[in-house]
């Protein structure tokens, strides 16, 4: 009995093709189908040593994307297709000279929640080449060589590259207004090098003001605005700590620019969130950076507690742990409850409740947390996902994350490492998989609120690492310009975008104007199974997310009857009145009111 | 809706009419405030200006009005009609502050001034007055009321009222012997012009006549089993049936000799038979462990002789390794702590761990683990399974219905699924009336396992939302009957309690002999005894895929069709035992089956058959119409959040959960119902003929569907009442104590399980 395990990535896959030319040499991997730039390295007979089906005999094919595994047995059919921008860590298994079976080889980590390990022949160095290889194209960045998004030669009708326009997003807001202006003073990244060129700050103040308080903010992340209330005029601004140290240093053009975006809707406070826990924004004050004291008149701190992003790291990886290969058994919700991991996004959430709760309510907010780059980015993204109606729809996410975490300096290649064999590197860690796993709470929450679905955010993260696209590398826009991504290589937009249905959620309900708040409470909260546990096989059985599956089966049967009652309307009127004949245009025939009302759209 | 008639209801007829001032004038400044009572409901006891609590924190929206005890129910009257919008379904026979004696778990006295609180009980005294009642309700309700501006003295004999009435000396006072006999006599007229079916519009099977048994072994093509009547006036055993079934090979005579050997005569009984012949049969154990080898054989050669292979069949004694009685009641009373007891922010840090230490879901796995293991004997082996246990009463009956609802498809439609809790739970004598302690008499034999099935339940409907025609609305709503006495199916313990006390019932109101009791005492499946045939609609799932399921149409059974055997040639492929591999297997099985939860995957090991048998129907997509397997790794056994948090505001999703689908599913279905309906009407007509002017949807009290399809733009349609909770309510419904400083406070505070009756009554003053 055939078992197909794992051929995941395909299946959301739609532009892969097929090449044939080498389909009689290779069997097994005849039907792989390679990405336009995407060549053959080598292959090789290994043993796949599966954590579900045991010890597989196959073949494996290493590209310059991907590494390919197809068993040979049928008996278990297992197919691995894993890009190597997922791959953190090879590593040799066992020596010449090891004993027992299967025990030389390759032990392979992933990003993505698994590990890959393949038994070779011992005798004549069978595996020398084949780590190698595999080493240096998992790692071009570590071997001078490039990434393979600036390999891939795919096309797409449409060029995700224009999804988001900053000028353009901030019009939408409804900005410029009367008090607040649009800058490109950072237009060559001389303001500020990780942040976008152009930026929104309040009307009043002058581009020397900009400049100060660019001294006294880290690495110069000046307040900047990030969403406007389009009623209540109240703003998300986000920015870096400000660098009081241990000295307890003040800066009065920060403490006036800060006061200028409260007064920009005349509120009486304004409300800083500090992302961090309390005890660690003390704890910066040692290296120069530290959180607004009392000098800020008119401005209360509020302290999210959210943990930075070594804690997250071992999380996750705790995550990893209890669900892979297999779940854990005897003690799952304390082992789950010890990761910490659903805490750390609670927290998350909350903060950003509370921030969208405050900004509804009227109140400005500033966010930082250190760097402004990571937290700060949860926490805006988020309070802007729940504010605002736009960011719910499958372009306005696109929006949203190139606003946000791509154009506002998120350090995507230091967070993922992109190429890099460097897999201790502390720089590490999972920021955007928290967001987009807090976005994935939210669906859970209000199904019919989000454009996109399940699959989106799947493929977001599956994208996030394989180094196809160009959307999340490098650290920031200046980066960006230097290495030329938007010319030289594909925006993930581009993929999702020219086969958007299979990313639409049927169920969605446009309400405009509704706040959304999730209930961040451990009640609610689940782990993603789908995402954290997709490995594992018994999983792949069941249909991803069966209500929606169903919900389009029913949709589907619903416009055949609506076509089936069409036609026999048609032949009927055709053969009793030819004014009626008329109407049968498409979506017309509205000669018994029941028709027209049943016009629903999808 | 379609031929322009006024709109008929949508869920917005249970809200109070929108700004009518109307009502404004016709309602008079001071309102008598008087209780809606049933037919033969008296008022006990009353009392005016309590204040019943709504929010914990804040006495903002208490309500004002007068308490009342009747002989049924506690009743709030609220001094101004409710402005709230209210999202519950609209009970028939309750009102929105009414709680049935009988849901009643513990009445709880205090006196803040005094620092005191007590537990009543029937005939208890109480030393002061209490300035508050809490009501902790079977249904998880926590409901509150204050004694500041109530006259003491009423205050104090309505809670011993409360008291006294809820624990009734006798079953016959529960409040069903009374109401069920006015109400027949009451409505004869409209039964007679009716001539209402048994077991409510559906015709559910109640099994206590041989018909019913006769139908379900043809569904199941058992050809060797046969209804057996030796039980006939309960000659052999009080709990079972009068009616059973048994092997075709096995003669009254024996039966009637073997049956003194088994705990309270409870022979092998047929429960349900798979498409190739083996039978799932449940007994309890023999008592006389001399005899016990002989008739053994005897028994198990005939039920070997029944299957069409001739093979033996495995014995699993279901009390060794399954949780205790004692344990399943112990971890519901912690769960409960843990939602709605336990202060919410305090809880939240070890939620995870708090529920994993209850053992709720461990045991909802368990179970659950079990009965798939019997899925891949019956189907996976074709082997017959006998499930055993002491009494056959309680396990077995948890057990046997989840193996059916997995195997057969017939089930999991609501007509099959009420049939199958008739067949293996009331007729089987599962001892509701001890088991929901509806006496209060004795908490040891209390125990929530029809909930812990239930629960089960909605597990696979999570796992399989496409393969149940009904809804978790439903579960819940099913399981809050269980604490309204009215209805005779969750009242006895047994089938022969059953009929005594319902014939004398029909003595004593002067029913005339040879009534059907499921006519004049009527089930709950009879679901328009509590709600209205909109609401009703709730418990319709839209997403169901009920094609070629067997249904009960016009007395006729249509023939059971079952979806292709897709495992059998595998598993009889690969497994390496003999095809009879009998007794000595299930011994063995019988080890490894039940407490010991290994991991899912252990390639490593050598692979079970079973094991085998569960990837390889893993491996294939899930066919909603044939077997159904749940998944059991713990991270997917959920919390049932609808039953366990429904009442908790502060888990409350506004405008979110999962009605948000149901209610676009079922819009969807509706319109296709529509469609379907005016195709069907040109389809009527014949070619070239001139169909009907204008075809028009089925009449509205017909359709299926709780949400009608509505035209685009109409902005009724916004629902702006959807909660997680849906269609329940929290408000007013859990109301913690305010737990600060007061002594009342510290005492709850440490409590640490849900308050039992001894442990309080040691602790009052």
């Amino acid at each position: 009995m055939a078992s197909p395990v794992s051929v995941y990535s395909n299946t959301r896959d739609p532009q892969i093709r097929t090449t044939a030319r080498d389909s009689l040499k290779m069997d097994l991997l005849a039907n792989v189908s390679l990405l336009p730039g995407e060549e053959r390295i080598i292959d090789k007979d290994v043993i796949y040593i599966c954590p579900f089906n045991g010890a597989v005999k196959g073949k494996v094919l290493i590209t310059n994307y991907r590494l390919y595994f197809n068993s040979v047995d049928l008996d278990v059919l297992v197919s691995l297709d894993v890009p190597l921008g997922a791959i953190s860590r090879v590593e040799k298994m066992g020596g010449a000279s090891s004993r027992g079976e299967n025990s030389y080889g390759l032990d392979i980590t992933c990003k993505d929640m698994r590990n890959l390990r393949f038994a070779l022949k011992q005798e004549g160095h069978s595996r020398r080449d084949l780590f190698e290889l595999l080493f240096r194209y998992a790692f071009p960045l570590s071997h001078g060589s490039p990434l393979f998004a600036y390999l891939n030669q795919e096309k797409f009708p449409e060029n995700g590259w224009s999804i988001y326009k900053p000028v353009e997003e901030f019009r939408r807001q409804g900005l410029p207004n009367n008090k607040w202006r649009i800058t490109f003073i950072n237009k060559n990244y001389e303001l500020c090098d990780t942040y976008p060129t152009v930026l929104a700050v309040p009307f009043k103040s002058t581009e020397e003001d900009l400049k100060r308080v660019a001294t006294f903010r880290s690495r110069g992340r000046i307040p900047v605005l990030s969403w406007i209330h389009r009623e209540n005029k109240a703003v998300i601004v986000r920015c870096s700590q400000p660098l009081v140290g241990m000295s307890g240093k003040r800066n009065k053009d920060d403490e006036r620019y800060l006061d200028l975006i409260r007064e920009a809707n005349d509120t009486t406070k304004l409300t800083i969130y500090d992302a961090r826990p309390s005890v660690n924004a003390v704890a910066n004050k040692a290296t120069g950076g530290g959180y607004e004291g009392d000098e800020y008149q008119n401005a209360e701190l509020v302290f999210l507690d959210i943990q930075n992003i070594h804690v997250m790291r071992e999380s996750l990886k705790k995550l990893k742990d209890i669900v892979y290969p297999t779940v854990e058994e005897s003690h799952w919700l304390s082992s789950l409850e010890s990761t910490h991991w659903l805490e750390h996004i609670k927290l998350v959430l909350s903060g950003a409740i509370q921030v969208a709760d405050k900004v509804s309510g009227g109140h400005s907010v500033v966010v930082h947390c250190s760097d402004g780059w990571d937290r700060t980015a949860q926490l805006t993204s988020l309070a802007m996902l729940m504010l605002d109606s736009h960011f719910r729809t499958l372009r306005g996410l696109q929006v949203l994350i190139e606003k946000e975490w791509i154009s506002f300096g998120h350090k995507f290649a230091s967070r993922i490492g992109h190429g890099d064999k460097n897999h201790t590197d502390q720089d590490r860690s999972p920021i955007f998989v928290q967001f987009i796993d807090c976005v994935w709470q939210m669906t859970k929450q209000f199904p019919t609120a989000f454009e996109f679905n399940e699959n989106l955010l799947l493929t977001i993260l599956d994208h996030l690492y394989s180094c196809r696209f160009g959307t999340f590398l490098y650290n920031c826009e200046s980066a960006r310009d230097q290495n030329e991504v938007r010319t030289k290589t594909l925006s993930l937009w581009s993929l999702v975008n020219s086969k958007m249905e299979i990313y639409l959620n049927p169920f969605y309900t446009p309400e405009s104007g509704r706040v959304l708040y999730p209930v961040a409470s451990m009640r609610h909260l689940e782990l993603w199974v789908t995402y954290y546990i997709r490995w594992n096989p018994r999983i792949q059985h069941q249909q991803q997310s069966p209500v929606e599956q169903r919900y389009r089966e029913l949709l589907a049967l619903r416009d055949e009857y609506l076509k089936k009652l069409e036609q026999l309307q048609m032949s009927d009127s055709s053969s009793t009145s030819s004014d009626l004949a008329n109407s049968s245009a498409p979506n017309a025939s509205s000669s018994t009111p029941p028709k027209k009302y049943l016009r629903t759209p999808l | 809706m379609f031929s322009g008639k006024p709109l008929k209801p949508t869920f917005k007829c249970y809200l109070p009419p929108v700004q009518t001032d109307v009502n404004k004038t016709i309602e008079p400044p001071l309102r008598k405030l008087e209780p809606r009572l049933l037919s033969g409901e008296i008022v006990v006891n009353e009392v005016n200006f309590v204040k019943k609590c709504i929010s914990t924190d804040n006495s903002q929206d208490d309500l004002w009005g007068k308490l009342i005890c009747t002989n049924f129910k506690v009743s709030f009257i609220p001094q101004d009609p409710p402005q709230k919008q209210r999202t519950q379904l609209f009970h028939l026979l309750l009102g929105e502050h009414d709680i049935p004696l009988t849901c009643l778990d513990q009445v709880v006295t205090v006196n803040d001034l005094k620092g005191k609180k007590k537990i009543l009980s029937s005939n208890q005294k109480l030393k002061f007055n209490p300035t508050e009642l809490i009501l902790y309700c079977k249904d998880l309700r926590i409901i509150r009321f204050c004694f500041d501006e109530a006259g003491p003295e009423s205050a104090r004999k309505v809670c011993l009222a409360i008291a006294h009435y809820s624990h009734p000396a006798d079953i016959q006072l529960l409040f069903g012997f009374e109401y069920q006999g006015r109400r027949y006599h009451e409505s004869k007229e409209e039964r007679l012009r009716s001539s209402t079916q048994r077991g409510g519009a559906l015709q559910v099977p109640i099994f206590d006549r041989s018909s019913d048994w006769d139908r379900e072994i043809k569904r199941t093509s058992a050809s060797e089993w046969r209804v057996c009547s030796v039980n006939q006036k309960y000659a052999i055993s009080p709990s079972l049936p009068e009616h059973i079934v048994v092997p075709a090979s096995l003669a009254d005579q024996d039966l009637k000799q073997y049956s003194s050997f088994y705990n309270d005569g409870r022979i092998p009984m047929w429960c349900w038979s798979n498409r190739d012949g083996s039978a799932l049969i449940r007994m309890a154990n023999i008592t006389d462990l001399q005899q016990q080898r002989k008739i053994e054989q005897r028994i198990f050669s005939a039920i070997r002789k029944s299957h069409p292979q001739d093979s033996e069949a495995v014995r699993l004694e279901l009390d060794k390794g399954l949780p205790t009685i004692q344990e399943i009641q112990s971890a519901f009373a912690k769960i409960r702590q843990i939602c709605v007891l336990d202060p919410f922010e305090e809880t939240e840090e070890r939620w995870l761990s708090s529920i994993e230490n209850s053992r709720w879901l461990d045991y909802v796995r368990v179970f659950l683990r079990q009965s798939a293991e019997i899925v891949y004997l019956l189907d996976g082996r074709n082997v017959s399974v006998i499930l055993q246990e002491e009494e056959d009463r309680d396990l077995n009956c948890v057990v046997s219905s989840l193996v059916q609802l997995m195997l057969d498809p017939h089930y999991r439609s609501l007509t099959g699924f009420q049939s199958l809790v008739q067949k293996e739970w009331v007729m089987a004598g599962h001892r509701f009336l001890d088991r929901c302690n509806h006496l209060k008499k004795n908490d040891r034999e209390e125990c929530p396992l029809f909930t812990l099935f239930l629960d089960c339940v909605w597990q696979m409907m999570n796992q399989y939302p496409a393969a149940f025609e009904f809804t978790e609305a439903y579960l819940t709503v099913l399981s809050d009957s269980m604490w309204i006495p009215l209805f005779s199916t969750f009242l006895f313990n047994s089938p022969k309690q059953r009929t005594q006390l319902l014939t004398d019932f029909a003595k004593n109101k002067a029913i005339p002999p040879g009534e059907d009791p499921a006519g004049f005492f009527p089930a709950v499946w009879e679901w328009s005894q509590q709600f209205s045939t909109k609401d009703q609609t709730l418990f319709n799932n839209p997403m169901y895929v009920g094609k070629g399921s067997a249904r009960v149409q016009n007395g006729e059974v249509k023939t059971f069709r079952r979806t292709k055997k897709v495992y059998s040639s595998t598993v009889r492929g690969t497994s390496s035992l003999p095809a009879n591999g009998l007794k000595g297997n299930g011994e063995r099985r019988r080890s490894s089956l039940v407490s010991e939860l290994k991991p899912d995957f252990s390639p490593v090991k050598v692979e079970s058959p079973s094991d085998r048998f569960f990837r390889d129907w893993f491996s294939q997509p899930a066919d909603q119409h044939g077997v159904l397997i749940p998944l059991l790794m713990p991270s997917h056994v959920a919390l049932w959040k609808l039953f366990f948090l429904r009442w908790v505001s502060e888990a409350c999703i506004p405008n979110g959960g999962p009605i948000t689908t149901y209610h676009k599913l079922s819009q969807l279905v509706d319109e296709i119902d529509i469609l379907q309906s005016q195709l069907r009407q040109y389809k009527g007509s014949s070619p070239g003929s001139t169909p009907l002017p204008s075809p028009s949807a089925p009449p509205s009290n017909q359709r299926r569907m709780y949400f009608k399809a509505t035209p685009p733009c109409d902005p009724s349609t916004v629902p702006d009442v959807f909660t997680s909770s849906f269609p329940f309510s929290p408000v007013g419904n859990l109301c913690r104590r305010n737990l600060q400083g007061t002594p009342i406070g510290k005492f709850l505070n440490g409590a640490k399980i849900w308050l039992s009756t001894e442990t309080l009554a040691n602790d009052t003053v």
